[in-house]
């Protein structure tokens, strides 16, 4: 719940008296997104027309999973994603999954972390989810494009 | 340590910092976060399992330094960028102190 995760951002503060509370509070944008994410869920991976990108890893806290479903043109029609890890995380990979709908493979490749993490104005020690986020959608549409590739010489043989 | 390094650079800074900023440099629990007021916030993160740390900068945003152990001489410790395998992270310190305030410091790492 949220309350575990703002309990993550305390103890990496630590006040300097300790009856002290600072309480921080989470964007709007980012409890939106915590409460209610876009996109949960998971493609077929083996579908011809699903990207599939896994980034992160388990030792490190995040782990995300962000899938793309593309037309014959190049377009992502529609996206989904599990993302395992801090409010944050799932904030910006839900954001991730809304904003490449509608854009082709290679517009997505422009959406840059700082893009994401201004709009759910992060601080400086969730950058790494936003970064994250932006490896995810990478990772999608390589999985995408050589998925394509393999189609075509499977084709042309 | 970083820690120490950065402490004495402003506080025997010749070039006058500006005292509105709350400069402050804590370390705690494997975090050392560096607020220099209106310039910003560095957060550097020690992730034990990965021997990675974890770098946060307001200038070039966030990045991950691997650990290397260079055996020349009596043996160093660096921290080498995964994104870019020529940059360091004392490196990058001493640039982005620099760009703000002039300082030419060097950071072994």
């Amino acid at each position: 719940m949220l309350s575990r995760a703002v309990n993550f951002r305390l103890r990496s503060r630590i006040p300097q008296n300790a009856s002290l509370i600072i309480s921080r509070n989470y964007h709007e944008n980012i409890v939106d997104h915590y409460e209610n994410p876009r996109n949960v869920g998971a493609f077929d991976k083996n579908d011809t027309d699903v990207g599939t990108g896994l980034v992160g890893a388990p030792a490190c806290g995040d782990v995300m999973k962000l899938q793309i479903r593309v037309d014959d043109d190049g377009t992502i029609i529609d996206t989904k994603f599990k993302t395992f890890g801090c409010g944050s995380a799932i904030a910006s990979s839900s954001v991730a999954t809304e904003w490449i709908k509608g854009k082709t493979v290679d517009e997505v490749l422009s959406i840059k972390n700082t893009d994401i993490a201004a709009h759910l104005k992060l601080p400086p020690v969730k950058l790494h989810c936003s970064m994250l986020a932006e490896d995810a959608i990478h990772s999608a549409v390589g999985d995408w494009k050589k998925k394509q590739e393999l189609k075509n010489t499977k084709v042309a043989a | 340590t970083i820690q120490d390094e950065l402490d004495d650079l402003f506080e025997n800074a010749t070039t006058p910092v500006e005292n509105g900023d709350e400069i402050e440099i804590n370390y705690s629990s494997g975090v050392l976060t560096i607020s220099l007021g209106a310039n910003g916030t560095w957060v550097l993160n020690k992730q034990t399992p990965n021997r990675q740390i974890w770098w946060s900068s307001p200038l070039s945003g966030p990045q991950r330094f691997e650990h290397l152990r260079i055996e020349e001489g009596d043996g160093t410790d660096v921290w080498v960028s995964s994104r870019d395998s020529s940059s360091r992270l004392g490196a990058l310190l001493s640039k982005e102190l620099k760009e703000l305030y002039g300082f030419e410091v060097e950071f072994n790492m």
